[in-house]
C-alpha cells in the first residue's frame, strides 16, 4: 500500500505550498502578445542570464534559470532578435511571430577571440570548471529543479561517485570517491567547510533547487578549498542569480513525503543592493517496507518478515535570509546571511538492521549568522574574499524508553531497562564553531595567478546527559567538561596558462596545524576531571596539476598529489561513550595520481575517460580495544587504480543518451600476514563498490520531457575476501564470489522513470517520477535497506 | 538420564579412589563419540573490529603445517571472536549475520559450514545477554531484558521455553543500598554441576554501557545455587575478597577438572586485575572450597587470570609477564605478554610450558581445548609469525606446533563434530 502515493497529506505543508503557488500566480498574471523561447548551449543545457533583445522595439530581457524568456510585442510579424552573453557569439536572427508560432529555441555557440596572441575562449562557469587542470565533475542542477530527484540520486548517476545512505530521506549520507570515503572526503558550501552547518545542509535532505551546481573534486583540490582532504571534496555551489526571481516548489511522494522549497532574490535596478531567501522543508515517514529478521517473542527464534518501518520519520527545515550591498567603492559585494535549521530524526535501528527501535530520536538545530566580503583591487589584479561565521549547534539524543519494540511496532514495557540502544541517553550537547576563511588571488601577469587561502576552524563541545557517565567519585557529568579543537590550514598555489592557454598548470602547497584539548574520558576505568590532555601537530601536502588542450574539442590532463588528513576531534577524544581517546593517531597519507582525456563534439557527442592511482597509508579505522569500547587507530594501507568512462550522445535531436561506468581496483597492501591475515594482501577494500554504472535516456516532445535512469552496482563485500575467491571474468563480472559469505551485498539494479511538463507559460513545471519501478530490494551502507517502488509528484513555480 | 547416572557413578569412583586419570571427565560438555564421519571445524576472526568478522571452515582431519581457513566451503560471517561448543554442537553467543547477542548453532552440511539456528536475546545491548549453559536436554541463558530471571531453552531446537524468576534471591541483600545501581543474576557466570545450576549475582555500582563489569559493589562475589530439576533456589554462596567473576562472550572462564571439581576464574577488582583468583567447588560439594584458592597477586602484581583449563589435577592457564595496562596503547589484549603455565592444583607449583612463545590474550576464545584427546593451546604471536594451535605433551610441560593458520585471521576456536 505504501508503494503508492499516500493521501495522508500533512495540512500545513500542503497549504503552504498552495499558498506560495497562488500568491506567485496572482502576482504574475499578465495578458498580451508574446514572443517566447529558450536558449541552450551546444550541450543542450539551458543558459541563464542571456540578454535577449528586440532592437526595433528597444525591448530587452534575460533568460531565467531554465534558459527561458518572453517579451511582449505589440503585434504579430517579423522581428530581429538579438541574443548576447559573455563567452558566446552574439546571435541575431529574424523571426516571424504568428499566432501559431510564437515560441523559438536558440543555441548559442561558444565565442573564441584572439587578443595579442592570447586566445580567450568564452565559457560558462560550469564549463570553465570542467576544463580546469584539476579533474572536476560538475553536476549542473538547473534541469533538476523541476524533477523530484534528490541531490544524492543526482550524484549517484555520475561517474566515479557513490553515495551510501543509511535509509531514506534525511538519513546520513557518505560519499565515496575513487574508493575514499568517510572523513577522507571534505564537504564545502561555496568554498567554506560545511562543519558549521551540521546536518542542516546534509546531502540527503537538500533539494536541488538550493544549489546552482555541485563540484566534485577527486584527488587534487583547488587552492580555494583549504582542507586536509585525503582524496576528494564536494563543493556545493549556491544559486547566485544575477536577476530577481522567485521560485517555489512542492513535492508529494510515497511514504507521506512532503518537500517544499522557496527561493527568491531581488536586486534593485541600479544593482547596488540585494536581498533574498533560500529555504526548504522536508518531511517523510520513510515507512517503506524492509525485509528483516523478526523474532518470535516466546521462542526467540527468528524468521523473515517484510514489514513497514515504523519509527523512521525525518522532519527538517532550513531557512536562510540574506542581504547585501554590491558594486560599491569599498566592496564589490558584502553579504550578510542569517540561517536557521532544525532536524528531527527518528532512529529505527542501530548501524545494522538488527534491532527495531521505537522511540530513539536525535535532533539538531542552530542559528547561523555569517558575513562574506569580496573586493577586487589594483586594476583587478588582486581579489580578496573573506568569510566568517560563528554558531552553536544544539544536538540532542533521546533514548529513555523503559521497554522495547518488535519489528511490528508492538511495545513491551520493561521498568528495569532504560533506553533501547546500548547507551541510554537524554543528552544535550552544544557544539560551537568558528570559521574564518580568507582567499587572496593575485594576477602576477595575465597568465600567472598566485592564490593564497587560509582557513581557521575552531570547535568546542560540552553538554550534559543525566544518563551519561560521571567522573569518578562525583556526580559530575563527563560531558560537562569542554573539549576543543583548532585547525589552521594554509594553501598557496600558482596557476599558469602557457602556450596560448593550451596548457594550464597549477602547483599547490598546503600546511596544516592543529591543536586539541579535552578529557581523556575512558569509562573502562575511573575518569577524573583533571585528566585534561593537550595535543597538537603539523602536517603538509603538495599537489601539481596540468592540462593540455589538444584542440578545441579535446584535452588531456594529469594531476598528482601527496595529501594528508589530520585526525579530527572525535577520532582523538572519542565520544565519551563507546569511543575512547587515542592521542597517538598519525595523519592519514595518500599519493594520488589522475590522468584523463576528453573529447567533445558539440551537439553530437562527448566522451571522457579518467584513470586514477592511489597509494594510501595509515587509514584511520575504529577498532575495539576492550568490550564494548573502541578507539580510532591507524590501520590499513590501500593502493590501486581505477577507470571512469563517461559519455553523452544525441541519438536524435530530441533524444539524449548518457552513460557512465566506474571500475576501481583498490586493494590492501603491506598487511602483516604473521597474524593469519595473509588473505588481506591484495584483497579488495571492504565495504566499497568496485564496479557501478549508470545510463540515462532523455526524450523531448516539444515541451514534454520523458526520462529514465538505470543504475547498476556490482556485488561487493562488507568484509575482505581473498582475491582468489572473487568473481572471475572481465572486470569481475563473472558469477559470484566463491564463498558462502553472509557479508556480501548482492548485485543491485535500480530503474526510475519520469516526465516533466511546463505549463502556465513555462512558469509552472509539473514533474512525475516513479523510482525503483522494479521494486527491487536495494541495499546501502552496511546492508541498510532502501525504499522499494515509490511515486513522486513535483510542482515548481518560477517567476522572474 | 542413563547417561547422567553413569556419569555420577564414574565421578563417585574417581573421588573415592583418587585415580582421576582413569575417570571420565565430569564436565557436562560431553565430547563427540562413535563418529561415523567427523569434521574438524576451525574459526578465525579476520578483523579486529566491533562486529568480529571471520571465517569458519570444516576439515576432514586435524590440519597440519600452514593452513588457510578460507576456501569455497568456508562460512564468512560476523561474531567469530570465539565460541562455546557443547557436545556435538557448535554454539556461539553472537550470530553470524549481524553479531547479535543470543545463541547460534553452526552445522556442517554438504561439507560447508552453515548457520543452523539462532535464539535471539531480547536485549541485544547488555553484555552478557546470551550467556548460556546446557545440561543434557535443558539449557539456561541470561537475557538483559529480564536481569533478575534466568531463561530456559531447548538446546535441540534452540527455542526459549520459559524462565526462572530469582528476583527475591537477588534482593536478599542490598535492596536498600543506594550505591547499587544495577542487579542481575547469571549475567557472567552460569555453570551446572551435580544437578545444580550456579549463577552469579551482580550488584553493580553503574547502570551504563558496562553495567555488571568491573563495578562490583561488594568485595565478595555471590553465586546462587538452583536445583536444575525443580528450578528451586537452594542457597547463595560467595567467593570472598575478589571481583568480576568470569566475563562475557564465549570464553566462560571456568573448567571442570577430570575429577569433577569446578574451577572458577575471577578477574579481580578492575579490568586490569587486582585480587584476581581461581577458586573451586569440589565435585561433591555445592559451596566454594575455602581451603584452596590460587591468587594472581601471589604470582604477578598487576596481573589477572583470563583463561582456564583443568585436567588431571592441573590447571593450564596464561599469566602476564608484565603488569597489565589499558588505554589506547595498553598491553592487555594485543601485546605478546602472556605465557602458558601448568599449575599443579595440590602444590600450586607453576611450570612454564616450554616451546611456546609469548602470546596475546585469547579474549573471547578458549586458550586450551581438547580435541581427539589432544590438549591444544591457542598460540597467537604475530611477531613470531605464529597463529594456530600447539599440542601439549602428556606431562603438560611442553608443546609443539600442530598447525599454523595463515589466512582467515587470528584463531578463535577449533572443535570436532560428528556428522
Amino acid at each position: 500500500m505504501k508503494h503508492f502515493i499516500t493521501y495522508r497529506i500533512r495540512l500545513i505543508p500542503t497549504l503552504l505550498a498552495l499558498l506560495s503557488l497562488g500568491l506567485l500566480n496572482s502576482a504574475e498574471a499578465q495578458t498580451g502578445l508574446q514572443l517566447k523561447g529558450k536558449v541552450l548551449d551546444q550541450q543542450g543545457l539551458a543558459i541563464s542570464g542571456v540578454s535577449v533583445g528586440l532592437p526595433a522595439l528597444s525591448k530587452k530581457t534575460a533568460t531565467n534559470t531554465y534558459g527561458e524568456f518572453s517579451l511582449h510585442i505589440p503585434r504579430y510579424g517579423k522581428y530581429l532578435i538579438r541574443l548576447s552573453f559573455i563567452g558566446y557569439q552574439t546571435f541575431e536572427k529574424e523571426v516571424n511571430v504568428s499566432a501559431g508560432e510564437n515560441s523559438f529555441d536558440f543555441i548559442l555557440i561558444e565565442h573564441v577571440s584572439t587578443l595579442e596572441n592570447v586566445t580567450v575562449t568564452g565559457k560558462t562557469e560550469t564549463q570553465k570548471i570542467k576544463d580546469q587542470s584539476i579533474k572536476t565533475t560538475v553536476i549542473e542542477l538547473k534541469e533538476a529543479y523541476n524533477k523530484p530527484a534528490t541531490v544524492t540520486e543526482l550524484m549517484n548517476r555520475t561517474a566515479g561517485i557513490r553515495i551510501r545512505q543509511t535509509g531514506g530521506l534525511g538519513s546520513a549520507a557518505d560519499v565515496s570517491l575513487n574508493g575514499f570515503q568517510g572523513k577522507a572526503i571534505k564537504y564545502f558550501r561555496d568554498g567554506i567547510p560545511l562543519d558549521y552547518l551540521g546536518e542542516g545542509f546534509g546531502l540527503s535532505s537538500l533539494p536541488a533547487n538550493m544549489l546552482q551546481r555541485i563540484e566534485v573534486y577527486k584527488g587534487v583540490l583547488p587552492v580555494s578549498l583549504g582542507a586536509d582532504a585525503l582524496g576528494g571534496a564536494v563543493n556545493l555551489i549556491s544559486r547566485r542569480p544575477s536577476n530577481k526571481y522567485m521560485e517555489a516548489g512542492y513535492e508529494l511522494a510515497s511514504f507521506n513525503t512532503h518537500r517544499l522549497n522557496l527561493n527568491g532574490y531581488y536586486t534593485n535596478p541600479a544593482n547596488q543592493w540585494f536581498a533574498g531567501v533560500d529555504a526548504f522543508y522536508n518531511h517523510s515517514d520513510n515507512d517503506y517496507k524492509a525485509l528483516v529478521r523478526a523474532t518470535d517473542p516466546e521462542t526467540r527464534n527468528q524468521y523473515d518478515a517484510n514489514v513497514p518501518l515504523f519509527h523512521n520519520a525525518f522532519t527538517g527545515y532550513f531557512v536562510q535570509a540574506y542581504a547585501g550591498l554590491k558594486n560599491r567603492k569599498w566592496a564589490d559585494e558584502i553579504r550578510f546571511e542569517l540561517s536557521a535549521f532544525s532536524n528531527n530524526k527518528e532512529q529505527q535501528h542501530p548501524a545494522l538492521m538488527t534491532d527495531p527501535y521505537g522511540a530513539i530520536v536525535s535532533k539538531q538545530s542552530s542559528v547561523v549568522p555569517s558575513v562574506s566580503y569580496k573586493k577586487t583591487l589594483f586594476n583587478n589584479r588582486l581579489t580578496v574574499n573573506q568569510f566568517v561565521t560563528y554558531n552553536t549547534i544544539k544536538i540532542n539524543r533521546i533514548d529513555t524508553l523503559h521497554g522495547q519494540y518488535d519489528w511490528f511496532g508492538n511495545f513491551t514495557p520493561n521498568p528495569l531497562k532504560v533506553g533501547e540502544s546500548r547507551q541510554a541517553s537524554n543528552s544535550d550537547i552544544n557544539s560551537r564553531n568558528f570559521i574564518s576563511r580568507t582567499n587572496l588571488a593575485f594576477s602576477i601577469t595575465d597568465n600567472h595567478t598566485l592564490e593564497l587561502n587560509t582557513v581557521y576552524l575552531s570547535a568546542s563541545r560540552d553538554g550534559n546527559d543525566p544518563l551519561g557517565p560521571r567522573f569518578s567519585g562525583t556526580d559530575i557529568d563527563v560531558l560537562s567538561a569542554e573539549s576543543s579543537y583548532r585547525k589552521f590550514v594554509t594553501a598557496m598555489g600558482i596557476s599558469s596558462d602557457l602556450f596560448d592557454k593550451k596548457i594550464n598548470h597549477l602547483l599547490t602547497g598546503k600546511f596544516f596545524n592543529y591543536s586539541a584539548s579535552g578529557i581523556e574520558a575512558y569509562e573502562a576505568r575511573p575518569v577524573f576531571s583533571d585528566e585534561v590532555k593537550d595535543i597538537g601537530g603539523n602536517s603538509w601536502g603538495i599537489a601539481d596539476a596540468i592540462k593540455y588542450e589538444i584542440n578545441s574539442r579535446s584535452l588531456i590532463r594529469f594531476s598528482a598529489e601527496y595529501a594528508n588528513r589530520l585526525p579530527d576531534h572525535n577520532e582523538l577524544f572519542g565520544d565519551a561513550v563507546f569511543v575512547v581517546p587515542n592521542f597517538s593517531l598519525k595523519p592519514e597519507r595518500s599519493l594520488n595520481l589522475n590522468l584523463g582525456y576528453r573529447y567533445n563534439k558539440p551537439v553530437s557527442y562527448s566522451v571522457e575517460v579518467n584513470t586514477f592511482y592511489r597509494r594510501t597509508k595509515n587509514l584511520i579505522l575504529l577498532v575495539p580495544i576492550q568490550q564494548p569500547y573502541a578507539h580510532f587507530e591507524n590501520q590499513e594501507n590501500v593502493k590501486g587504480y581505477g577507470m571512469e568512462l563517461d559519455g553523452v550522445v544525441y541519438l536524435f535531436r530530441n533524444l539524449l543518451l548518457n552513460a557512465n561506468a566506474t571500475w576501481q581496483d583498490l586493494r590492501l597492501f603491506n598487511v602483516s600476514s604473521s597474524g593469519g591475515d595473509a588473505e588481506k594482501n591484495d584483497a579488495r577494500l571492504r565495504n566499497t563498490p568496485y564496479l557501478f554504472a549508470n545510463a540515462g535516456l532523455n526524450y523531448n516532445i516539444n515541451k514534454l520531457k520523458f526520462y529514465g535512469y538505470y543504475s547498476f552496482v556490482r556485488e561487493y563485500y562488507l568484509e575482505t575476501i581473498p582475491k582468489r575467491l572473487e568473481p572471475t571474468g572481465f572486470l569481475g563480472l563473472g558469477g559470484k564470489a566463491d564463498i558462502n559469505s553472509l557479508l556480501i551485498i548482492p548485485d543491485q539494479h535500480l530503474l526510475s522513470i519520469g516526465t516533466n511538463y511546463p505549463a502556465l507559460n513555462n512558469k509552472l513545471s509539473i514533474g512525475l517520477e516513479a523510482k525503483n519501478i522494479l521494486n527491487n530490494n536495494l541495499y546501502d551502507n552496511y546492508r541498510i535497506q532502501k525504499a522499494g517502488r515509490s511515486f513522486h509528484l513535483k510542482l515548481n513555480y518560477n517567476i522572474q | 538420564m542413563k547417561k547422567l547416572l553413569s556419569k555420577g557413578l564414574i565421578i563417585g569412583i574417581a573421588t573415592i579412589t583418587g585415580l582421576s586419570s582413569c575417570s571420565k571427565k565430569n564436565d557436562p560438555d560431553p565430547e563427540p563419540t562413535n563418529p561415523e564421519s567427523s569434521k574438524y571445524v576451525l574459526i578465525t576472526m579476520s578483523e579486529n573490529t566491533l562486529t568480529k568478522p571471520g571465517y569458519a571452515t570444516a576439515f576432514d582431519e586435524i590440519p597440519s603445517g600452514n593452513v588457510s581457513n578460507i576456501n569455497a566451503t568456508s562460512l564468512q560471517g560476523m561474531g567469530m571472536g570465539g565460541w562455546r561448543p557443547y557436545g556435538n554442537w557448535l554454539l556461539k553467543m553472537f550470530n553470524s549475520t549481524g553479531n547479535e547477542l543470543g545463541i547460534e548453532r553452526l552445522i556442517v552440511s554438504d561439507n560447508k559450514v552453515v548457520v543452523d539456528k539462532f535464539l535471539k536475546a531480547t536485549d541485544n545491548t547488555t553484555n552478557g545477554s546470551g550467556n548460556f549453559v546446557i545440561n543434557e536436554n535443558t539449557g539456561f541463558y541470561w537475557d538483559g531484558s529480564s536481569p533478575l530471571k534466568i531463561q530456559k531453552f531447548n538446546p535441540e531446537t534452540l527455542s526459549r521455553t520459559g524462565e526462572i524468576d530469582l528476583t527475591n534471591v537477588v534482593n536478599e541483600r542490598g535492596s536498600d543500598e543506594a550505591g547499587i545501581l544495577y542487579r542481575s543474576i547469571g549475567q557472567k557466570f552460569l555453570a551446572i554441576k551435580g544437578g545444580k545450576l550456579y549463577a552469579n549475582i551482580t550488584y553493580a555500582t553503574t547502570n551504563g554501557t558496562q553495567k555488571g563489569f568491573w563495578d562490583d559493589f561488594y568485595p565478595d562475589v555471590y553465586i546462587a545455587v538452583i536445583d536444575v530439576a525443580s528450578g528451586n533456589y537452594e542457597k547463595t554462596i560467595k567467593i570472598e575478597d575478589t571481583g568480576s567473576i568470569a566475563y562475557i562472550n564465549d570464553n566462560n572462564m571456568y573448567s571442570f577438572d577430570t575429577n569433577g571439581d569446578l574451577y572458577i576464574v575471577t578477574q579481580g577488582r578492575s579490568s586490569l586485575g587486582g585480587k584476581s583468583k581461581v577458586v573451586r567447588i569440589k565435585a561433591s560439594e555445592t559451596d566454594i572450597d575455602k581451603t584452596w584458592e590460587l591468587k594472581m597477586d601471589d604470582i604477578m602484581t598487576g596481573g589477572k587470570f583470563v583463561n582456564i583449563f583443568a585436567t588431571n589435577g592441573k590447571i593450564i592457564t596464561i599469566i602476564p609477564t608484565v603488569a597489565l595496562t589499558g588505554g589506547a596503547n595498553g598491553n592487555i589484549n594485543f601485546s605478546e605478554i602472556w605465557e602458558y603455565y601448568t599449575i599443579d592444583i595440590a602444590t600450586k607449583a607453576r611450570t612454564k610450558i616450554n616451546g611456546v612463545p609469548y602470546v596475546t590474550n585469547p579474549g573471547a576464545a578458549f586458550g586450551t581445548i581438547k580435541v581427539d584427546d589432544k590438549l591444544l593451546l591457542r598460540v597467537n604471536a604475530p611477531s613470531a609469525g605464529l597463529n594456530g594451535y600447539y599440542q601439549l605433551n602428556s606431562d603438560l610441560t611442553a608443546a609443539t606446533s600442530l598447525f599454523n593458520v595463515t589466512e582467515g585471521g587470528s584463531v578463535s576456536g577449533f572443535y570436532k563434530i560428528n556428522l
